[in-house]
């Protein structure tokens, strides 16, 4: 009997699609890493009236995708799609299987990793394949100020949520052809023990300072409120958003709308500048994902200063007004 | 007494300072400034069984033991001085003497709406012509049919503006030779009983510090406490207890002027190096931390005393003096670590500064502690 | 009468983390230690619930002997017994043997629970998954992230906002929730309680031996991800360091970056001759 073809299986998490992108963007890295491993890309679907997700998974870089398409997966649940993924797996046995960290992801995992009996790595940041041919899953910790290398060295599939934003998707092809296995829907499915009684989409709030190319943002060591709606001066002639630490917003000086932190609003500008942070976890679980960091404090030893690409150890009320200043100067013309 | 903090004191000082730190933290400032009491967060601490610290369970308290008392004054104190100052007094002068040498009719009817803190309270010998000479008391509590008329002016009394059941220091029989004094509780809204204007001072602002005026006062026999000619003594034996917490109270203004030194030295940069790399830095912060660790156990040996049964006036004494000693040099110091922003009133150094310095004064000026305590070691057989 | 668990953990109590950068292992003994935010809010949620239905609250750790503390800390908010699990040979454990740990735990001395709370997720490693797979572990059905929930008999009525959904979901008892800070807020220790909680404690302690675990099954032992290596996420981080006269620093800046930051907010930064 032929050996199996190995396999990297991406769960298709097509809610939300168009903004959602994550499955897209696993699918890219998915095939990364297949390419190291010598293995094909394979993406599950699951739900009712699904065609046009198969369709966009197959010209964005999926080799192979299962579809199970009935009207009892019409809505996303644990118990139902654990256990049709469950069988799916045990029959194909996949070397790694990856998760989007999306709110059903998060809780999707898991609890799947458990059924299965193997190790799943939460919100990676980075996947690669080791020497030894295993999957390397880099994952933050402690608010992202530190990050640890995972690996799964025997338990199968090797299992890892990624954060949206992290990869890049393959472009769109429209000549891809990925083969299509339609799985019947097993009898035995579990009946789901919760019950979704309502599930209302929220407008898009304005998650403006989520999405910024360019945050700024203060803390205490701006030193007055006064002083601190400088800020606001130099987020609008960036074109960017401003952001705050805790105490700022507690003191008044910024709204509770521009706290940015672990338990708050998570960022990934691709220019943050900080003023005035000492750089509590609290604050750093929510940039972690920010690119070109400059921070600005008195401090040179601040934890901030250490994760920035650029540590300017002054008083951060002064850089920001000689900031604006020289802005202005270059921006007029 | 072992000095490594016990499992239950280090969780008593995350909580009470995680309380302070979010609840009072953000309005320190501002309520010294405005000198503003604020009632809205004397409401929250209400709850957390802040006025009834030591009362017994069945009056309503947590029956905490001393340095658990004594660490939650500290925490409140290290945030604003001012509220600590109102804890304090409510619970070391205010309902303790109550506790002690109340009849049980006083104890039901008064110690559970001040352990609660629905009634905040007070302790007043303080006079115009009397302050660290107690003798020179002029406020008079004469007998008549069924009560006592008194009559006579207390002033400086620490929750003047808000306090409700008030002990009062009075001479009783002023006019035969020996006065003697006696301690009644007077309620808010007994006829004849006034509060006056809130003072003015250089710190501790955020107190409701005042005057009280009883003109004819009357109050019924049943608030006496204890046995006429008792005051002196239920006066002396509050302050022994209300030192253990003004001690506490220096520990924790020392604790924020340290803090803040440090923080400071590290971030301020002059001569391209921060000042904590010099020497003369180096050496006042080092002060700075031992003294302030030896005034925190001396408070805490009081406490142990206390908790023991044994005799502590004279280690009570000697805590409030050197707490407060330190916490005039350390706060000093601190002002002048942050230089000209030390001076200013934007930062927070300089209220540190101007609490500090009464804890030198109040609850015997520390004169009258070294007074007691060469009386006591000079008592001692060799 | 309901029946509560309330699992938490005990977190290093620091801003800025300790750590060797020599060996690029975390000194988590430098840091005194703290409930967990999220599992604090977990317990606040039950305590919520025992005011309004009645009820019984077990607060169950898994940690060294120094996590002890947390508990004596549900104890003073208002729990009324607790389990200390703790056993060297449970030290290094991963999620899996984790939630494997617990569940062994609470099918020993409190299987008859109707309800099990969790915090989201913990402040040190952020991953979420051990109150799902304790779930699983346990057979029951759970919900994650919850902001509100109301209990109507035996059945827990759901709010939450996931995906930009806001869900209504109902959960027949016995099941598990992960709580979230946004919502429930903890409340402050009375003295009482701290007091209380050191006269008799009601806390239980429980190693291998007592749970029927052995060695191959928790701790590092028992969990099939192993972590490789750990170390500062500034590594990768070039950190110029500039100094001197705000004026100047910003000239220095601009001549190094404005490029870079032209591009991203999409102007031109040049300077005008």
């Amino acid at each position: 009997m032929a050996a199996k073809k190995r396999s990297i299986w991406v769960f298709g998490d097509y809610r939300n699609y168009f903004q959602n992108r994550v499955t897209l963007q696993l699918i890219s890295r998915a095939n990364d890493l297949a390419r190291a491993i010598g293995a094909e890309v394979c993406v599950t679907v699951f739900g009712h009236g699904v065609d046009e997700w198969v369709w966009e998974y197959s010209c964005h870089g999926a080799h192979k995708i299962y579809v199970c398409d009935h009207e009892s997966l019409k809505f996303y649940s644990n118990d139902v799609y654990i256990a049709l993924m469950e069988k799916l797996v045990r029959e194909h046995e996949p070397e790694i299987l990856l998760i989007g960290a999306t709110a059903f992801g998060r809780e999707f995992a898991p609890r799947l990793a458990k059924r299965l009996g193997t190790g799943l790595t939460a919100d990676c940041i980075g996947l690669d394949i080791g020497e030894d041919g295993l999957l390397v899953q880099t994952a933050p910790a402690f608010g992202g100020n530190m990050l640890t290398k995972i690996v799964t060295p025997v338990k199968r599939p090797q299992m890892a949520t990624v954060r949206p934003g992290t990869f890049q998707e393959i472009p769109h092809d429209n000549d891809a052809k990925a083969e299509v296995v339609h799985v019947p829907l097993p009898d035995d499915l579990p009946k789901d023990r919760i019950t979704l009684i309502s599930s209302v989409r929220q407008p898009a709030r304005g998650q403006k300072l989520e999405d910024a190319a360019v945050v700024v943002c203060g803390g205490r060591g701006m030193g007055s409120r006064k002083k601190f709606r400088n800020l606001y001066e130099l987020a609008r002639i960036l074109g960017g958003e401003v952001g705050a630490t805790r105490p700022v917003v507690y003191s008044k000086w910024a709204d509770e709308e521009a706290l940015v932190g672990q338990a708050d609003k998570h960022i990934k500008p691709k220019v943050l500048i900080s003023f005035g942070i000492s750089g509590a976890i609290q604050h750093t679980a929510g940039i972690k994902d920010a690119g070109f960091i400059i921070a600005v404090n008195k401090n040179p030893n601040a934890v901030m200063m250490k994760m920035a690409d650029v540590a300017i150890v002054a008083d951060a009320s002064q850089v920001c007004t000689a900031l604006i200043k020289e802005l202005k100067k270059r921006i007029r013309s | 007494m072992v000095f490594n903090a016990c499992m239950k004191h280090k969780l008593v000082r995350k909580s009470v300072r995680e309380f302070a730190e979010a609840e009072l933290g953000p309005i320190a400032h501002e309520i010294d400034r405005e000198a503003r009491f604020p009632a809205e967060v004397v409401q929250k601490m209400r709850g957390l069984n802040f006025f009834g610290l030591q009362v017994p369970k069945r009056y309503g308290g947590a029956e905490a033991d001393s340095i658990s008392y004594a660490i939650t004054i500290e925490e409140i104190s290290r945030v604003s001085g001012a509220m600590g100052l109102c804890v304090t007094v409510h619970n070391s002068v205010g309902i303790y003497p109550i506790l002690k040498y109340g009849t049980e009719e006083q104890k039901e009817r008064f110690v559970p709406k001040l352990a609660s803190g629905e009634h905040i309270g007070a302790f007043c010998i303080t006079e115009a012509n009397a302050g660290s000479d107690a003798s020179g008391v002029e406020t008079s509590a004469v007998a008549d049919r069924d009560g006592y008329v008194i009559n006579g002016t207390k002033i400086f009394v620490t929750n003047g503006g808000v306090c409700t059941t008030p002990l009062i220091f009075a001479i009783t029989d002023p006019d035969k030779p020996g006065r003697s004094a006696s301690v009644f509780i007077v309620e808010k809204g007994t006829p004849g009983f006034t509060v006056g204007e809130i003072e003015d001072l250089c710190g501790m602002r955020a107190n409701p510090v005042s005057s009280l005026f009883f003109e004819d006062c009357r109050v019924p026999k049943e608030n006496l406490l204890g046995k006429i000619g008792d005051g002196l003594k239920i006066g002396l034996n509050a302050l022994d207890t209300g030192r253990i917490g003004i001690g506490a109270q220096a520990v924790g203004i020392a604790q924020a002027a340290y803090e803040a030194s440090v923080k400071y030295s590290k971030e301020r940069q002059q001569f391209k190096k921060p000042i904590s790399s010099f020497q003369s830095v180096q050496n006042t912060l080092a002060d700075m931390a031992t003294e302030i660790d030896a005034a925190r156990l001396l408070v805490y040996r009081a406490c142990d005393a206390k908790d023991g049964g044994k005799e502590f006036g004279k280690e009570a004494a000697m805590a409030k003096l050197y707490a407060s000693t330190v916490a005039s040099r350390v706060t000093g110091n601190a002002v002048q670590i942050h230089g000209g922003y030390g001076y200013s009133r934007e930062y927070d150094v300089e209220r540190f500064f101007r609490d500090a310095k009464v804890t030198e004064i109040y609850e015997g000026t520390s004169e009258i502690q070294r007074m007691v305590i060469a009386r006591s070691i000079l008592s001692e057989p060799i | 009468m309901v029946k509560m668990i309330v699992c938490m953990k005990q977190v290093p109590m620091v801003s800025e983390l300790p750590w060797d950068r020599k060996t690029g292992l975390l000194r988590r003994e430098a840091a005194d230690g703290m409930m967990n935010p999220a599992c604090k809010s977990a317990l606040e949620a039950a305590l919520r619930i025992k005011e309004e239905h009645g009820g019984h609250i077990t607060a169950i750790t898994m940690g060294p002997p120094m996590a002890r503390e947390i508990l004596h800390e549900a104890l003073a908010m208002g729990a009324d017994r607790c389990l200390m699990v703790s056993d060297h040979i449970m030290a290094g454990a991963d999620t899996m043997a984790t939630s494997f740990t617990l569940a062994r735990a609470i099918e020993t001395y409190c299987s008859d629970f109707d309800l099990i709370l969790c915090g989201c997720h913990t402040s040190d490693s952020e991953t979420a998954q051990v109150g799902p797979q304790l779930a699983e572990e346990l057979d029951i059905p759970s919900i994650a992230m919850v902001d509100d929930l109301r209990l109507a008999g035996r059945r827990l009525r759901i709010e939450r906002v996931s995906d930009h959904f806001l869900e209504t979901l109902e959960m027949d008892l016995p099941g598990l929730v992960t709580v979230t800070t946004a919502h429930f807020t903890p409340r402050y220790i009375p003295m009482a309680g701290l007091q209380d909680a050191f006269q008799e404690p009601n806390i239980l302690t429980a190693g291998a031996h007592d749970l029927g675990i052995e060695e191959g099954q928790s701790g590092i032992k028992g969990s099939p991800t192993q972590i490789l290596e750990v170390f500062s996420s500034t590594a990768g981080k070039q950190n110029v360091v500039m100094t001197g006269a705000p004026k100047k620093i910003v000239e220095d800046l601009f001549a190094l970056y404005e490029d870079s930051i032209g591009s991203v907010i999409r102007k031109d930064l040049k300077a005008v001759k």
